[in-house]
C-alpha cells in the first residue's frame, strides 16, 4: 500500500499568493506616510500662511501668495532637473525606470509651473495693477511652460516606444540647459528696463513670515515627492501595460496561424 | 481672515493651487488604480 | 566628418536648386509676412519703423520653420533614412551638412528681407558690421538648433505642428539677442549691441556641438 504524499506546492507558489494579495494601486506604505505628512504640512502652511503670519508692509496681504509662488517655482526647477538627469541616465543605461522618471518630472513640473504663473499674476494685479508685467521670472517661466508642454506632446506620440523614448530623452536632456539660457537672456533683457525680478522677497524677512515660507517649502517638497512617486509608478505600469498589449497581440496572431481548422485560403488581417 | 486686503486674489491663488494639485493627485491615483488592474500583480513590487 | 558634411550639404542644396522651394515659396512667404505686418501695424504711425528689428527677426524665424521642416522632410522617406544609415556617413557630418544647407538658405532669405525692410519700412542701414555679424551668428544658431529639433520630429505625421512648439521657445534667446543687436546697430537703443551678438555666437556654438553629438543617437533610434 503506497501512501501518496500531498503534492508539494509548486515553486514560487508562496510568492504568487503574496503577489495576488497586492492591491491594484500605485500606493504603498511609504506613500501613505508621505501623503499623511504632506497633508499635515499643508494644514500648517494654511495656518501660518493665511492666519498667523502678518501682512507685509508694502504688499499687504498679497504677500500670502508668495508662500505658494516661491516654493512652487523652486520645485518646478527640481522637476526639470529630474527630467534632464533621468534623460541623460536613460541614454546611457536604457533601463525603463529612467524613462519613467523623466516623464514624471516633466509632468509634475508643468503642474507647478501653472501654479507659479497663476500665483505670480494674481500677486501682480493688486501690486502693480496688471496681471502680467513681463517681469523676468514670469516671462522665463512662461517660456519654460511652453517647453514642458512640447516635451509632453512629444512623449504622447504614436511611435515605437524605444524611438519615442530616445527622442524624448534627447529633448529632456536639453531641458535644463535651455532653461538656463532662456532665464539668463530674459533677465539680461529685462534688466535693461527694470530690476530683474519684481518679486524680490526681502532677504531680511523674519519672524512668522519666514516660518510661513519655510513651511511652504516643506509642504511643497512633500507634495512634490508624493506626486513624483505616484507619477513614476503610473509611468512604469503604463510601460508594462503597453508591453502586455503587444504580447497579447502577438499571441493572438500566433494562435490564429496555429488554428487546426484554418481555412484553405489565407485570410489577411 | 475675511478682513484681509486683496482677499479675492489671495483666495483665488490658494484655492486655485489647491484645486489644481488636488485634482491632479486624484486623477493620478485613479489612473494608477486602473493601470494596476491591467498589469499582473507580480509587476507591482511596491505594496 | 567635414567631407561628409560637404557631401550632405551639397545634396540638400542640389535638391533645393532643382525644386526651388525656397525661392518659389519660402521667400514670397517671408515678404508676404512683412506686408502683413504693415497691414496690422499701420505705416502711418511710426510703429513699423520702431519695430523693424523685431518684425524682421520674427519673419526670419517663421521662414526658418518652413525651411527646417523641409530639410527634415528630405530624409524622412524610408529609402532616404536607410540610405543615410547604411552609407557609413558620420552622423555629425550629416548634421553639420544639413545645418549648413539650411543656413545658406536662411542667409539668402535674410538678405532679401533686409532689402524688404529698407524698401517697405524705410529702414536706414547703419552699423552694417554689427548687422552682418548678428545675422551670421543668429543664422548658425537657428540652423543648428532647428536641424537637431527637426530630427526629433522627423517622420512624424505631426511634424509640421510639433516643430514650432518645440523650437520657438528654445529660440527665444536668439530672438531677444538678435533684435537687441539690430536695435543697437540701427541706433535705436543706447545699449551696446556686441554683447548680444556674443550671446548669439555662444548659442550657435552650443547647439552646433549638441547637435553634432546627438544626431547619431537620433538617427539610430528612429
Amino acid at each position: 500500500m503506497t501512501t501518496t504524499l500531498p503534492p508539494r506546492p509548486a515553486p514560487g507558489a508562496a510568492r504568487d499568493e503574496a503577489d495576488a494579495a497586492r492591491p491594484a494601486t500605485t500606493a504603498s506604505p511609504a506613500t501613505r506616510v508621505l501623503g499623511a505628512a504632506a497633508l499635515v504640512a499643508t494644514a500648517l502652511l494654511v495656518l501660518y500662511g493665511l492666519v498667523i503670519s502678518p501682512a507685509d508692509r508694502e504688499m499687504a496681504d498679497s504677500v500670502r501668495l508668495m508662500y505658494i509662488h516661491v516654493p512652487a517655482a523652486t520645485y518646478l526647477y527640481v522637476g526639470c532637473f529630474f527630467t534632464t538627469v533621468a534623460s541623460a541616465m536613460w541614454l546611457r543605461r536604457r533601463t525603463p525606470g529612467w524613462d519613467a522618471l523623466a516623464e514624471a518630472g516633466a509632468e509634475i513640473a508643468l503642474v507647478f509651473s501653472i501654479i507659479t504663473l497663476g500665483t505670480g499674476s494674481l500677486w501682480g494685479r493688486p501690486t502693480w495693477g496688471t496681471y502680467w508685467t513681463w517681469d523676468a521670472r514670469l516671462t522665463s517661466t512662461a517660456v519654460l511652460t511652453a517647453m514642458l508642454v512640447g516635451y509632453l506632446a512629444l512623449r504622447r506620440l504614436e511611435l515605437d516606444p524605444a524611438a519615442r523614448s530616445t527622442r524624448a530623452a534627447v529633448l529632456g536632456l536639453l531641458l535644463v540647459p535651455n532653461v538656463i539660457v532662456v532665464n539668463r537672456s530674459v533677465e539680461w533683457w529685462r534688466s535693461l528696463h527694470q530690476g530683474s525680478t519684481l518679486v524680490k522677497l526681502d532677504p531680511s524677512i523674519e519672524g512668522t513670515m519666514l516660518v510661513a515660507l519655510m513651511v511652504g517649502f516643506v509642504a511643497f517638497g512633500l507634495i512634490f515627492a508624493w506626486l513624483m512617486v505616484h507619477r513614476f509608478r503610473v509611468a512604469w505600469l503604463d510601460q508594462k501595460a503597453d508591453g502586455l498589449d503587444l504580447e497579447a497581440a502577438l499571441a493572438a496572431r500566433r494562435a490564429e496561424s496555429r488554428a487546426p481548422t484554418a481555412p484553405e485560403t489565407e485570410v489577411t488581417p | 481672515m475675511i478682513a484681509m486686503t486683496h482677499a479675492g486674489y489671495v483666495a483665488a491663488g490658494w484655492i486655485g493651487a489647491g484645486v489644481l494639485i488636488g485634482g491632479y493627485a486624484v486623477t493620478l491615483v485613479r489612473r494608477g488604480r486602473r493601470l494596476a488592474r491591467q498589469v499582473p500583480p507580480g509587476e507591482r513590487r511596491w505594496s | 566628418m567635414w567631407r561628409d558634411a560637404a557631401l550632405v550639404a551639397g545634396r540638400d542644396l542640389r535638391i533645393e536648386a532643382r525644386s526651388r522651394v525656397t525661392v518659389h515659396q519660402v521667400a514670397p512667404f517671408a515678404l508676404l509676412v512683412l506686408v502683413l505686418f504693415a497691414f496690422a501695424l499701420d505705416p502711418a504711425r511710426s510703429i513699423l519703423e520702431r519695430a523693424t528689428p523685431g518684425l524682421y527677426w520674427i519673419t526670419v524665424l517663421f521662414s526658418a520653420l518652413l525651411a527646417l521642416s523641409r530639410s527634415a522632410a528630405l530624409d524622412e522617406t524610408a529609402g532616404a533614412r536607410d540610405a543615410l544609415r547604411l552609407s557609413g556617413l558620420d552622423p555629425s557630418g550629416v548634421f553639420v551638412g544639413k545645418s549648413l544647407a539650411v543656413a545658406a538658405e536662411l542667409v539668402v532669405l535674410e538678405i532679401l528681407l533686409g532689402v524688404g525692410v529698407i524698401v517697405l519700412y524705410g529702414a536706414e542701414p547703419a552699423g552694417v558690421g554689427l548687422l552682418a555679424a548678428t545675422c551670421l551668428a543668429a543664422t548658425v544658431a537657428v540652423a543648428a538648433t532647428g536641424t537637431l529639433y527637426g530630427a526629433l520630429v522627423s517622420g512624424l505625421r505631426v511634424r509640421e505642428t510639433l516643430l514650432p512648439l518645440l523650437l520657438l521657445p528654445v529660440l527665444a534667446p536668439v530672438l531677444i539677442g538678435a533684435t537687441r543687436a539690430f536695435e543697437a546697430a540701427l541706433g535705436r537703443a543706447p545699449a551696446d549691441g556686441w554683447p548680444w551678438c556674443g550671446l548669439l555666437a555662444a548659442f550657435a556654438v552650443l547647439y552646433s556641438v549638441a547637435g553634432a553629438l546627438a544626431y547619431g543617437t537620433l538617427l539610430e533610434g528612429s
